[in-house]
Formats: C-alpha cells, structure tokens, sequence
C-alpha cells in the first residue's frame, strides 16, 4: 500500500519521453513539431505511465497528437482508420458549428427530437435507395488522435473559448511555474496543484508517506489567508484540462458510437460525464477531488469539439493507477438526471448479482462495528484501495474514519464476458401476430397505457402535485392498497413517468424520487442506508444513515432553501414492521416534522395495516388511503384487448372466456395475462387465430389442482397392475411413489406392512380423477 | 362497526344500490341540516362567485383580516367566533391558490404553534416541576403519558422555550437540554453515552468503563460546578428490552446522591411509571439478595435499607394528557384557523369533525386531517358544480361566500373516509369464488357451535355449496391462496401450520356483515336459507 502511493505522489523525472521511445509516431506527421514538445524533460510521465498502461496501442497517436496540439490548430491531419475505408480529407479545416453551452445545446436536444424520428426515417429511406448515408465506425482517429466507442474524451464547452487551445501538456509546480524536469513535483491532495519538493516552505527532502496536503490548503482551512504565488508579469499561468474540467469551463464525456454523417463531418454520440458540484446536491464531503458522476444524458456532439483523452476508472482501477497522469479521474456512480438520485455503476453492470452481494454487504455492515469494518477485505489491494480513501477522507473532511464507500470498486465474476447482446438486425425478422401478441403479454413488457386505473391515477396525481407544487410542500404519507396483480405499483410509477415529464417541461419543480421495495432489504433497517444513499449517493451504516436522515429531515434552525421536496415509494410496506415498528416510526414521523418536505407512499396488500400498527403510528400515518380493488371482468377484458391492439391472434370470445374466468377467483390482472399467453403458445404450429378452446386448455393447466393431474399420470402407471395381483412389494413401491407425491400420506418408518396411509385429498378429486380413465374403464365401479 | 349499523336501517335488494344508500341518506341529510342552518340553496356558479366577491383582493382582505384580529385579541373566546365569522367572509379557495395553500398550511400536522391551547395546566404542572428541580439543583423525573395526538411533544417543546424565558428573567445558569427520540437510537444503551457527551464534551472519555458506569460514578460523588441536565425522552416505551434494565437504569440515575439529571419522559403507556416501580423494587431486593447471601430475616431488615426506600421514593411524578375533549379540539382548530384571515369553515362543521373525533379517539392529527381532507373535498365539489352549475346564477352574493366554506356535508363526507368500515363495499367488490368461500364460512360458523375451523373443512363446504349450484370448484391449493387474500383484507383469519389443510380459520367480520353484502345475490340468498 505504500508503495502505491507514493508512486502517486511522485512525479518521477522522466526516464525518457514517450517521442523518444517511438519515434515513429513523429514520422507520421506533417505538422511542425514545436518546441514545446520537443523538450523531452518536458513530457511529465505520470501521463506518459498512464499511456502506456492503459492504452499501449494508442501511444504514437496520441503522443502525436499531443505535439500537434501545441502546434495552430489550422491544420488537421486524417489518417486513415485501420478498419474503415479509406476517407481522405482535405487539408483545410472543416468548420464545425460552433458548440454551444449546454443548457443550449439540451434544449435544442429537446427540441430535435421529435425530428429525430423523421431523419431517422430519412436515413433509412437513404439507405434503401443505396446512396450517401451515415456510416458507423469502430474507431476513428481524428485531428491526430485515436478514439473509439468506449473511450472518454474532453469536449469543448464553448466554441469560441480561446483558453480551450492553451493546453499545457506539461503540469507545472504551482510555486516557480517551471516543468518538473528531473525533479519531483508532488501532488497535494487537496487542491490537487504540483510542487516541487524545494519549492515547498520549509523545503521537503523527500516525499511523505500517507497523504500530503500543501501548507496553502492547510491555511486555507485554519481560516488564515494565504495566496498563491502570482506568476511573473506577462506570462499567464496555464490551466490543466483537468483544472478546467473541475472549474466546469470542459466537459467530459463517453463515446458510446462513432460515425460519419452524410456531409463527411464525423459526429459521436457523448454520454456526459458531470463532476459533483453539478449535481443537486452539490459536492459532499465523501466526494473526492477527481471524482465524476456519469450521468443517463446523451447528446450527439460533433467530433471537431474534443480536445483529447482522458480516463474515467473505476474505483478499483483508479486505486492502481495512482501514478496515472492529470487526466484520470474516477467514476462511481451514475447520476440520473431527471430524478436527481444516484445508482452504482457496478449495480447497473451486474444487475443479476447484485441481490447477493448486497446480502453479503449488509450483513457485514451489520456485524461489525463501524471502526473495524475495514478489516475483512477480500484481498490486499482492496485494503489498500480502502485504507486510501479514508486517509483522504480524513483529511478532506472531519468526517469518521471509515470512508463512505468503503466497500466499493469490487470486480465480481466474469459477467461482462460472453453475454453479449445479440445485435438488432440478426433478430430484425419480421415477427407473426402471434409472437407478437406473446411478447405484448409478457408481464414484463410495459404496456402503452393503463387503462381502467384513471380514476386512482388521478388520485395520486393530484396527491403528489399537491404536497410538491406548493412553496413550503408539506410532508404527506399516502397508503395504497390491494390484491395482489391490480396495478398498483405499475399506476404509481406510471404517474411518476407522467410527472417527471412535466418536470422537463418545467412546469413542476424539481424533485428527488427514491423508490424502494421492501422485499429487497436484507433487513428492515437497512432502509435507512437506502434512502440516504439514494438522496445523496452516499452509502453508508444504517446507524449513521439514520442520524443523518433525522438531521436531514428535521432541520428547523438551518432553513435550506435548496432542498427539493423528496418523494419516497415503498414497495410492500409491510415487511418493514419490526417487532416494536421503530423503523415505520421513524419513516412516517418524518414527513409530519415541519420543513421535512417528505412525501411517503407506501405500497401493500394488506388493508388493514395500518389499524394493526402500534397507534401511535397509525396517527402519524394520516387518513390517505387508496384502495385497489379486484379487477372485473370487462377491465380485465379492457387491459387485455389494450395490450393486444393491432394483433390478430385471439379471438374475442376467448379474451373474454379468460377474463370472467379470472375475474371468478382472484382478478389478478397477471394471471390473466399469463393464461392468454399460454393459450397462445399451445397454439404455435397452427395458423389460427387462439380461441376458447385454448383459453380452456391453459386455464385448466393453470386453475386445475396439480394433485388431480398428478392421480390422472399415476393412474396410467397403475394400469398394468390391472387384474393380476402384482405381490406385496409392488404394492409398497406404489405406496411409497405415491407417498413421495404427497396424494397418500405415509407414516414414515420401516415397518413397510404395518405403515398406516392416509388419503392426502378429498375423497370426490380422486374420484373424479379416475373417473374418466380409459386404460381401467373397471375401476369406476369400484368408485 | 358503523358501515353495518348504518345499513341496518336501509335494508333493501339490490347490493349495489344499497352501498350507496348507507352512505348518502347521511350525506343528504347533513346537506339539508346546514341548510336549515343557513338558510338558503347551497349551489352557485362559479361566474357568481367571482362578481359575488369583488373585494377578495388580497390587500383588502389583509386589511380587514388585521382589523379583526385586532379586534379578537382584546375580547374573550366565546365572543369572538360569532364576529369572526360574520366578518371575514372572502375565503375562496378555487379563484385563489394562495388561500387554499394558507389554510391548508395553517391544519398541517408539521405546522408547529407557539401558543398550545388546551394544555395550559399541564404545561405550567411540568414547568413548574421544572422550575423547582433546577431551582434546588435537585435531581427528578417526570412521566408524562396520554394518548397518541395529544399534544404531548409540542407540550414539551413549549415547555422548553418557556424555561429558556424563565431562566433568562432569573438569571439562572441554564441547564443543558437534551431532547431524545427513543425511536432514533440504534442501540437502547446509546442514551447514556448521548447524556455523558453532552454532560461534559470537552472532557476526554475513558473507553474502559461504559457510559452508564461513569454516568454513575459521576453522580454518586460530588462535583461542584456541574451544570443540571434536562433529558427529554420522547416515545420512552421503545427503551423497554426484555429485562428492563435501561428504562430502570435511566429512571436510577436520577435517584443518586448528587444526581444533576432532570428526566421527563414522554409515552403513550399509562402504567409504564407504575410498571418501573414495581420492577425497580424487585431489581434492588434481588441486588441486595445477592449481595448479602442473607437469609429472610435479614432481608426483611434490608427492606429499610435506604437503597430500597429511596427507590420506593422514586416514583416518578406521572402526568397524564387526557385525550382532547370535543370543545377542546373545536378551540384547537379555531386556533389554528386564527393564521388564515378568511373564515373556511362553518362552525357546524367544525363541531361535526370534533364530536366525532372526540368520539373516536381524540386525536389532534386525525382531527386536522379530516379538515384538510375536507378542504380539499369541497375544492372537488366546486370543480365539478363548476362544470354543470350554471343555470342557477340569480342567487343572493352573500350566500356566494357562504358556500365557499367547508360545509357539514364535506366534513361528514372527509370523516366516513376515516370512520367508515369499508368491510360491506370490500365484500360486494370481491371475486366470486371468495364471496362463496366467505358464504361457505358463514353456512360453517352459523349456529354458534364453532368458532373456528381448518382448511380443509372449510373446503368441504366450499365443494358442497359450489356443486349445490354446479359451479366448478377451484383446487384446495386455489383455494388456500384465496383465503391468504381474503386474510390480507381483514375478512379472514388464518392460522400457521405446516400443513395448508390444518390451518385455523377464523371470520373477522361479522357473520351478518357478510349475509347483509350478499344477499342482494339470488344465488348466495339460497345458499344462505
């Protein structure tokens, strides 16, 4: 562990520059090297480490790049990118349009979006007719440097900036304003600046181990002021990207795909990066310097306004890339724009295996006690991954030891490999009505609309508008209830799509929304570490989290005018109730505090929960209730046909066979989907339209008793038993089949003749199952 | 159960029609008492109400709202309502937002008053308490109980700003305040340490002996200087572990020698003080006990070591918050209505919500919820006579302003949200298999026999009553998951067991609740003869 860091903090004197190692990179090149570059102690080889580490095939191009770059930016030299043909440009820079500040450029985004489609439709008919189209590639190298899908790019801010082509490559010591050369600039922790060791008041000899904060930022926080040196008149200090991209003057973002539009200007398709003072929250102080957040918003951006690389890590690679360069930063998580809430990125990537680890999570943070939780690491470079992060955290604020993230950067398994997505055109085969109609009647497909819940969506509409809309929005708590498979979470989030589009419309002020499922807990209290962690993303202890969420939500004294309202969904409520209902306490409590600005909807079957609370809860919980009821069987026959609109493949008499059949028992809206879709795929191979016949089939397999099924299969094994008597110990083998099947209860035991038997099920099922057999036409006579 | 008792007077055939018939005649019926009490039709277009109300202007309105209040404040109670309400009469929630988010704000729960009514005697008994602990730097506790929504926390709040004010009259070195939520703390031992960090923070803390050692040590010697703490333990129940030992522990502390600890305890448990003592006792007979290994003789004698009577002394002073009576909470909500310069409610609505809460429980949160509720109830009802009043435009204007407030109907119609047992609609609403199930139920349990009944009986009849009427019957695994629904509305009770055949059965509601919701059905009025 201390080795890392102090590779991290030394910025070794180059052993030799990445040019004079490839000097081929140089010959490829038509521009003029400048001076600049050609002074090798001037290339600083934490970025030169970084290069080589992470990008070995990439290091001519960018290196040349890097010398270009210095150079006017008039020239633009095109190689030709090894996968794709072969597209020479002319030598004169195309002018790009200019990229203009983001709010902008959104709400253009928004606005072209409705012609989206039609351009699409536009390129589609292009590429019908075998003409000029868009062309995607894999990599592209452009303006000298290499980029593919994957890779993170600094993108221009505004068009016109001229600070954005000053670029130094070369980071200097913050104190003499000279490159590093053969010295060693070390980094402070805090305001992130270099500075060489002599430069230092006192000097230092050699670098410290653990983490370093320079005297400046350790006088900026005892209160005292204590500026920085100012660079000699004439020469104006020069910006990192780095720099500029935390001050927000750069952007950061992804290349998700690469491609060349019809008029030969090459576009990619940018998904931002935002670093944490953009955010809702603003910086925290779990937050470190060079963290970023990606975010779900997407733009297509013109390549021409991508200054260079940088690299965005995981928390795990960036803990090994300490001696990385100025470019790396980290990324944890992902930041959803429109509901302000953060998600792990690693949670998104290996969705199916979160459950467990999470599991694995809690149970340690519940075990052990806050100050020793660092002590049961998986493998060493995570301790020291760990033991970093709270050295830095420690410094960064006088928060607890134990960092916040602690438990992050994991690397689980070997999903990403092997499960790729089948590409769209290999599965582009026209679907028949049939397939379709058994896709739009999957649970999970989400259908186009809901229909018979308008009057409970209205409901809870006017219920969150009301307790959002309002300037001082008070806290409310809405009880929402019934039988399972009638739609109540689905009318929900439905009605939280609705209303996170009126908040892009800007009609609605913004909000946070946090959505939890009861069942997905490990255990009750951890709702506590879920909310916090989705309002700030920030994940820590249940126990703290608590002490933060109560300061959150009860701060009178504070009046925090930027706190949006938050709105709080808990799916399946009633697993949240402890033995002595704290956790609900505390829940329901918070929105009657006052400034809480706390909106509770709370989901389950039960109706009757809330008399069967303590009622001291009851009365906090309020008199809003909402109530599904069963559906019928013209709404189930409504939600049915609404799936299947536009598909030819039932017959209507059999969506309404299987609606009132439905509706008879349980009027879940789910099993009625489930036969439908079964009644369709017993009609596979014939090109008929489903009809009651079908409905009937899959029904009975659903609603018939599996133990009447079950008699009907074991009668026909009895049948060779018919008039012969087969002897005792076939007798006994039967019995102890059947007794495996639970249709006979058997005593356990060894006492084989003597074991008593019992009849599982009524004595009219078996007749009736035996009734109609036809290999024993005897047997019901005996019956 | 008051669906069933309302239906009861209106029997007749049809279901349907009946569900509606247990809840409008009230509605109709209060509708015609307020006008009787008004005097006049209730309906108005919403045109009217706009010309009816020329000077909603909310300056003119703030200017007589400050004359009224300048008015009230001189004269007794009683008094003022009458002139309240013939003077502010320009509340119209559906022309101004503001209006409505004014008093809506002004019935929040969260919407902390400074002046408490109607807890005038109890606040000055725990201040006074207060008052002569610090006053003797004597050492005390308090239990204060009562029902949920009486007040109790904002009670304590107030009594902590009136102590502030008190002390700074005195002069007298202001004790620490510590208030705690009980249901906050991740471990129940967590108070101690939260009492001896605000005790002495600047102190260093000694890991090796826990807080409630030192807290000990710390009063059982004398220290000069100490400042008194003032502990305020909200919701103090959830302290009770299995053995008792915080609670007990916590209520000790301030019986020790030169103890600085001022303990109100806030529940909702009547006998918790009663309970501790009682505990507390036996808790230091078996200390003694075991120290002394003595014999009965000498623990006859230890029964006046000044251990025990100290902590026979130790009773805490218990003070109880009745649950608010009809007239307190009518006072209440006028209080708080007093924020909002328009007159929103009618003074028989207000009584109505506080009969019928009183009734209840006496809940201050149900009380103010039911008036939000209302609020916005008649916000709905405008919408909609909005959209098909129009023909009735030559009414009186004074009558416009009238019938913008909260009338009886609307609070009655908020109030059956709350009250109302919604046992007969959920039955009607029900699938058909479940109604018979619950018919097969009520066939079992008629008679008065059994009480209760296993699953697989309960199939029995279920197959009896469905092939009496040749219905299909469902398969015993249906039906078990049918009667989990049924137990998840509160119809049914069913019991554990390993076996689904063996598990208890139970009805929740009333038979006759039951045959009441199905009669209306020809087919379960057979199954019921």
């Amino acid at each position: 562990m201390a080795e890392t860091q102090q590779m991290k903090k030394f910025k070794t004197p180059s052993k030799g520059t990445p040019k004079a190692k490839h000097p081929i990179s140089i010959d490829h090149h038509i521009a003029p090297q400048t001076p600049q570059s050609a002074t090798p102690s001037a290339i600083n080889l934490r970025r030169s480490h970084r290069l080589t580490a992470a990008f070995p095939e990439h290091r001519p191009a960018i290196s040349s790049f890097n010398t270009h770059q210095s150079a006017a930016k008039t020239r633009k030299i095109f190689e030709n990118p090894p996968l794709v043909l072969p597209t020479e440009i002319s030598i004169t820079p195309a002018s790009p349009p200019p990229v203009e500040s983001r709010k902008k450029r959104k709400f253009h985004e928004k606005s072209a979006e409705k012609s989206k489609d039609s351009r699409n439709v536009k390129y589609k008919h292009a590429a019908d007719r075998k003409v000029k189209k868009k062309v995607y590639y894999k990599k592209v190298v452009y303006d000298g440097g290499e980029f593919s899908a994957g890779h993170d790019v600094y993108v221009k801010r505004r068009s016109d900036a001229s600070s954005d082509d000053e670029d130094p490559e070369v980071e200097e010591c913050r104190v003499c304003f000279k490159p590093a050369g053969r010295r060693v600039l070390i980094e402070c922790d805090d305001c992130l600046n270099g500075f060489h060791l002599k430069c230092l008041k006192p000097p230092l000899k050699a670098v410290p181990d653990g983490d370093w904060v320079c005297c400046y930022c350790v006088a900026r926080k005892n209160g005292e002021v204590m500026e920085f040196p100012e660079p000699q008149a004439g020469k104006k200090r020069a910006r990192t990207a780095r720099e500029k991209l935390l001050s927000s003057d750069l952007w950061a973002a992804r290349i998700e795909s690469l491609w060349k539009e019809v008029d030969g200007t090459y576009w990619f398709r940018a998904r931002w990066y935002i670093i944490p003072e953009e955010t809702a929250v603003g910086r925290q102080p779990h937050n470190l310097r060079r963290e970023l957040y990606r975010t779900n918003d997407f733009a297509d951006v013109e390549m021409e306004s991508i200054i260079r690389h940088c690299f965005v890590m995981s928390p795990r690679e960036f803990a090994n890339a300490a001696d990385g360069g100025d470019d790396v930063f980290l990324c944890e998580y992902e930041y959803e724009v429109q509901w302000h809430s953060f998600k792990r990125i690693a949670e998104i990537d290996n969705n199916e295996n979160d459950g467990e680890r999470v599991v694995d999570n809690d149970a340690d943070w519940n075990s052990c006690d806050e100050f020793d939780s660092g002590s049961d690491f998986d493998s060493e470079e995570e301790a020291a991954y760990e033991d970093k992060k709270r050295n830095r955290l420690s410094q960064l604020s006088s928060l607890r030891p134990v960092a916040a993230n602690s438990r992050k950067g994991q690397i689980f398994g070997l999903q990403k490999i092997g499960a790729k997505k089948i590409p769209e055109n290999l599965r582009s085969r026209k679907q028949t009505d049939l397939e379709k109609a058994k896709s739009t009647l999957l649970l999970a497909t989400l259908p186009k609309s809901l229909p018979c819940r308008d009057r409970e969506m209205i409901e809870i509409t006017t219920f969150i508008k009301g307790a959002i809309c309002d300037e001082q929005c008070l806290g409310r708590c809405l009880y929402v209830h019934g039988v399972p498979g009638t739609g109540k979470t689905m009318s929900v989030l439905a009605v939280m799509r609705n209303l996170k589009s009126e908040v892009d419309a800007g009609s609605i002020r913004p909000y946070c929304f946090v959505e939890i499922n009861g069942l997905k807990l490990a255990s009750p209290e951890n709702i506590y570490s879920v909310i916090y962690e989705g309002l700030t993303g920030h994940r820590v202890g249940w126990k703290k989290a608590l002490n933060l969420l109560n300061a959150r939500f009860s701060d009178e004294n504070k009046c925090r005018k930027d706190t949006r309202p938050c709105i709080l969904l808990i799916d399946e409520l009633d697993l949240l109730v402890t033995r002595n209902q704290a956790v609900l306490y505390n829940i329901l409590d918070w929105p009657t505090r006052p400034n809480s600005k706390l909106i509770v909807i709370g989901i389950a079957n039960t109706m009757d929960l809330p008399e069967k609370l303590l009622p001291r809860i009851s009365s906090r919980m309020g008199i809003q209730r909402l109530c599904f009821g069963p559906y019928n069987f013209q709404q189930l026959q409504e939600i049915i046909s609404s799936r299947l609109k536009g598909i030819d493949a039932f017959e209507k008499v059999a969506i309404e066979f299987a609606s009132r059949k439905v509706a008879a028992v349980s009027g879940d809206a789910r099993r009625a989907l489930e036969i439908c879709r079964r009644a369709a795929e017993f009609l596979q191979n014939r090109k008929v339209m489903a009809g009651m016949a079908d409905v009937e089939a899959a029904i009975k397999e659903m609603f018939q008793a599996p133990h009447i099924q079950l008699a009907m299969a074991v009668s026909s094994f009895c049948a060779n038993n018919g008039e012969t008597f087969p002897g005792y110990d076939t007798l006994l083998k039967v019995g102890c089949k059947l007794g495996e099947c639970r249709l006979l209860l058997c005593e356990s035991g060894t006492r084989h003749k003597l074991q008593k038997l019992q009849l599982n099920y009524p004595n009219d099922d078996v007749t009736f199952a035996l009734k109609d057999s036809k290999e024993l036409p005897w047997l019901a006579k005996y019956i | 159960m008051p669906a069933f008792a309302a239906l009861r007077q209106f029997p007749s055939s049809d279901p349907t029609s009946e569900t509606i018939v247990a809840v409008t005649p009230r509605k109709t019926r209060l509708r015609s008492d307020s006008d009787a009490a008004i005097g006049s039709p209730l309906r108005k277009s919403p045109r009217l109400c706009k010309e009816g109300t020329p000077h909603s202007s909310p300056t003119a309105s703030i200017r007589k709202c400050l004359k009224t209040s300048l008015n009230l404040s001189g004269s007794p109670q009683k008094k003022q309502l009458s002139e309240d309400f013939v003077e502010r009469q320009n509340w119209n929630p559906r022309v101004d937002e503001t209006q409505r988010r004014a008093a809506n704000e002004a019935l929040h729960v969260s919407t902390a008053q400074m002046n408490v009514v109607c807890r005038e005697n109890e606040q000055n008994r725990i201040l006074d308490f207060c008052k002569k602990c610090i006053k003797e730097e004597k050492a005390g506790s308090l239990y204060v109980c009562g029902c949920p929504g009486t007040g109790k926390t904002l009670s304590m709040e107030k009594v902590k700003v009136m102590l502030a004010d008190w002390e700074n009259e005195e002069c007298i070195q202001y004790p620490d305040v510590l208030p705690i939520n009980c249901t906050s703390l991740a471990n129940m031992n967590d108070i101690f340490s939260k009492i001896i960090e605000k005790n002495h923070s600047g102190k260093k803390r000694s890991r090796s002996t826990s807080s409630l050692q030192q807290l000990q040590n710390l009063y059982s010697q004398q220290t000069p200087g100490m400042k008194m703490i003032l502990v305020i333990a909200d919701e103090l129940d959830y302290l009770i572990t299995r053995d008792r030992a915080v609670l007990h522990d916590l209520f000790m502390l301030t019986t020790l020698p030169f103890s600085k600890c001022i303990l109100l305890g806030v529940a909702n448990a009547i006998d918790l003080a009663d309970r501790l003592q009682d505990e507390s006792v036996l808790l230091v007979l078996e200390y003694l006990f075991l120290i002394c290994r003595t014999t009965l003789e000498t623990l006859i004698v230890a029964c006046f070591h000044p251990k025990v009577v100290s902590s026979l002394q130790s009773k805490p002073m218990v003070i109880t918050f009745c649950a608010y009576s009809k007239d307190q909470i009518i006072n209440i909500l006028q209080e708080r209505l007093r924020a909002v310069p328009y007159t929103v409610f009618q003074p028989q609505a207000l009584e109505l919500c506080a009969r019928k809460v009183a009734a209840a429980s006496g809940d201050m949160r149900k009380a103010l919820a039911v008036c939000r509720s209302a609020i916005e109830i008649l916000i709905g009802d405008s919408m909609l006579s909005s959209l098909d009043g129009p023909e009735d435009q030559h009414k009186p204007a004074e009558n416009v302003s009238m019938s913008n407030q909260v009338r009886i109907d609307h609070v009655a119609a908020a109030l059956s949200k709350v009250y109302k047992s919604p046992v007969v609609d959920t039955i009607i609403s029900l699938p058909q298999h479940q109604q018979i199930i619950l018919c097969s139920a009520v066939k079992l349990f008629r008679g008065g026999k059994k009480k209760d009944t296993t699953l697989g009986e309960l199939n029995k009849y279920y197959v009896d009553v469905c092939k009496s009427t040749s219905i299909p019957p469902v398969g015993i695994l249906e039906l078990s998951s049918m009667c989990r629904v049924l137990d998840d509305q509160g119809i049914l009770k069913l019991g554990q067991s390993r076996d689904d055949k063996l598990r208890r059965v139970t009805l929740k509601v009333d038979g006759a609740d039951i045959v009441f919701a199905l009669q209306g059905v020809r087919f379960f009025r057979n199954c019921l003869q």
